[in-house]
């Protein structure tokens, strides 16, 4: 794929236009071992994404490397810890800190997760699997709803991968997905490597999950790679995105349109070059995509 | 049919139950549950092993990395996370390890941990404090007669550490945690530490016994004269010009409250 790497997109001319600016973009997400990096060079990364709870601290080296890559990139908050699908209350502390970070570094977007993390107060800290019921898809939406409140925008809301479902089911993953964008009015963060792992986990049609999405709610797409772990995919973000993915990837932007997407790398992160050529690949699919549609 | 609130609280039992085990809820079509559950088991210890280790490495160092895991993943059971927060999960591993039989020949262990808890807490704490030239006017500008009546606020930046054991030595990599090293120091005195967090990164100082004494009666709220009588209960030579100039320029007294 040829390298696309385009001018660097600068906020301070676009900081209104809300994600305008990432409209067919494809950006990195950035992890610990790379920001040093991308602070003293600088290198035309479309935009960025960090996991909102590593910036939730009160002051420190972290923060500070945020406030200095805000004004040469679009930023992008993505929280790991809401436990949206929780039964337990929502943790307002942990709203409250997102909210004090977005307020500080002004996102272009914020995101959360379709899962559940604890309950009774006990926490995984990972993206636990929702039994896709009515019961579910009323509570998770009306958590949505005081989270978008209390931030005082939307966010958007990411499938998850999973390696089991519940009997308790009732409603199909896509089609649960695509009614939580309509009955709250948050837009989607599609994970099209979560699709596709899903597919092969649950065996089904990731075309027909694609299908069942209202294309003017998906916001974002993200992109990783997962590793085979006898029958299953694990969805471990620590491989290149697969030739399938990158495939049904190709299929979503057809469906939907150019998004803003990102490149996710969390184990055994590889050289910065290696993420930016994986957005390079992405960025020609989107660029590509937007020469057919004209 | 099972609430949201009952099949989560299945589910998170199962998580917490033995590699191989039958989850108590129903899982969907033929799947071989327990092997699926499994991956969830595994990805769960293997996260907080991952966490714990970036916020302990000399822990890490001194147990190698299989006890270490094991131990990870003794405390994840018996005192899970109450974050949704990773970064806020391990606070109590050093009190956890003072009861952990298993680390009980390396007394120096829990200290260590505390050590490099105060480290992480402080990398993520406000700066909260006046330049050192704003703390100075504003001491300056205490009535004398107030004085021994005002109190000194430590920044947030800033914590104590003391150890019976030499853990600055063994947190630089200097001295071994194990009685049986030859590297183990022989005649070992307490250490006293303030952790801090300066423009340039952490800095930890060992601190003369007046001094830390006065440091920490600070930190617990004392008034300027009672922290003096502690400084120099530890240490009758203990100079209060010095230490207060030193500590002030350090930014470690942030604020004076009259």
């Amino acid at each position: 794929m040829p390298h696309a790497a385009g001018p660097l997109v600068r906020p301070a001319d676009s900081a209104p236009a809300a994600d305008h600016a990432l409209r067919a973009a494809a950006g990195i997400g950035l992890r610990s071992p790379h920001i040093g990096k991308v602070r003293s060079e600088r290198p035309p990364i479309r935009w960025l994404e960090v996991h909102s709870e590593n910036f939730f601290a009160d002051g420190g080296p972290a923060l500070a490397a945020l406030d200095d890559l805000r004004p040469d990139y679009p930023l992008s908050l993505h929280g790991v810890g809401m436990s949206l699908g929780s039964a337990d209350p929502l943790d307002r502390t942990h709203l409250a800190k997102l909210k004090r970070l977005a307020d500080r570094v002004d996102p272009v977007l914020v995101s959360e997760h379709l899962c559940w993390s604890g309950v009774d107060g006990r926490h995984f800290n990972d993206l636990l699997p929702l039994p896709y019921t009515e019961e579910a898809l009323a509570h998770i939406t009306s958590r949505v709803c005081e989270v978008q409140d209390v931030l005082g925008r939307e966010i958007l809301v990411e499938n998850v991968s999973s390696y089991l479902g519940f009997a308790e089911a009732t409603i199909p993953e896509w089609e649960f997905v695509a009614e939580l964008a309509l009955r709250s009015g948050c837009r989607l963060l599609l994970d099209v490597n979560n699709i596709y792992v899903n597919s092969i986990n649950h065996g089904f049609d990731a075309d027909r999950y694609l299908g069942s999405i209202p294309g003017d709610k998906v916001a974002e797409i993200h992109l990783a790679g997962f590793e085979a772990s006898g029958s299953y995919l694990i969805d471990t973000h620590g491989a290149p995105v697969a030739p399938d993915v990158w495939a049904l990837f190709t299929r979503a932007i057809a469906r939907f349109g150019p998004r803003p997407t990102l490149i996710e790398w969390d184990l055994d992160i590889p050289p910065l070059d290696i993420l930016e050529r994986e957005a390079a690949t992405a960025q020609a699919i989107l660029d590509e995509s937007h020469v057919v549609a004209r | 049919m099972s609430s949201l609130a009952e099949l989560q609280r299945r589910f998170a039992d199962a998580l917490c139950a033995p590699e191989g085990e039958m989850p108590a809820f129903g899982v969907a079509g033929t799947a071989p549950a327990p092997e699926r559950m499994d991956i969830y088991r595994r990805a769960i210890f293997a996260n907080y092993r991952k966490a714990m280790a970036a916020t302990y490495p000399t822990v890490q160092r001194i147990l190698g990395d299989a006890i270490f895991a094991a131990t990870v993943d003794a405390y994840v059971r018996a005192q899970p996370s109450a974050s949704g927060d990773l970064n806020d999960y391990g606070d109590t591993f050093g009190a956890f390890l003072a009861r952990h039989p298993p680390v009980e020949a390396l007394p120096c262990l829990p200290d260590v941990a505390r050590l490099e808890w105060a480290i992480d807490e402080v990398n993520r704490a406000a700066e909260g404090s006046l330049s050192p030239e704003r703390v100075l006017e504003a001491l300056a500008a205490v009535a004398p007669e107030r004085l021994p009546g005002i109190t000194l606020r430590l920044a947030p930046r800033c914590r104590l550490v003391t150890s019976d054991h030499p853990i600055m030595s063994i947190w630089q990599g200097r001295a071994s945690a194990h009685a049986d090293d030859p590297r183990a120091p022989t005649n070992v005195a307490a250490d006293k530490l303030a952790v801090r967090r300066d423009p340039d990164g952490i800095v930890v100082e060992r601190m003369p016994g007046g001094d830390f004494a006065w440091l920490a009666a600070l930190a617990a709220g004392a008034t300027l004269a009672a922290a003096i009588d502690a400084a120099q209960q530890a240490d009758p030579a203990f100079d209060l010009g010095r230490t207060l100039h030193a500590q002030i320029g350090n930014g470690t007294i942030a604020a004076i409250v009259e």
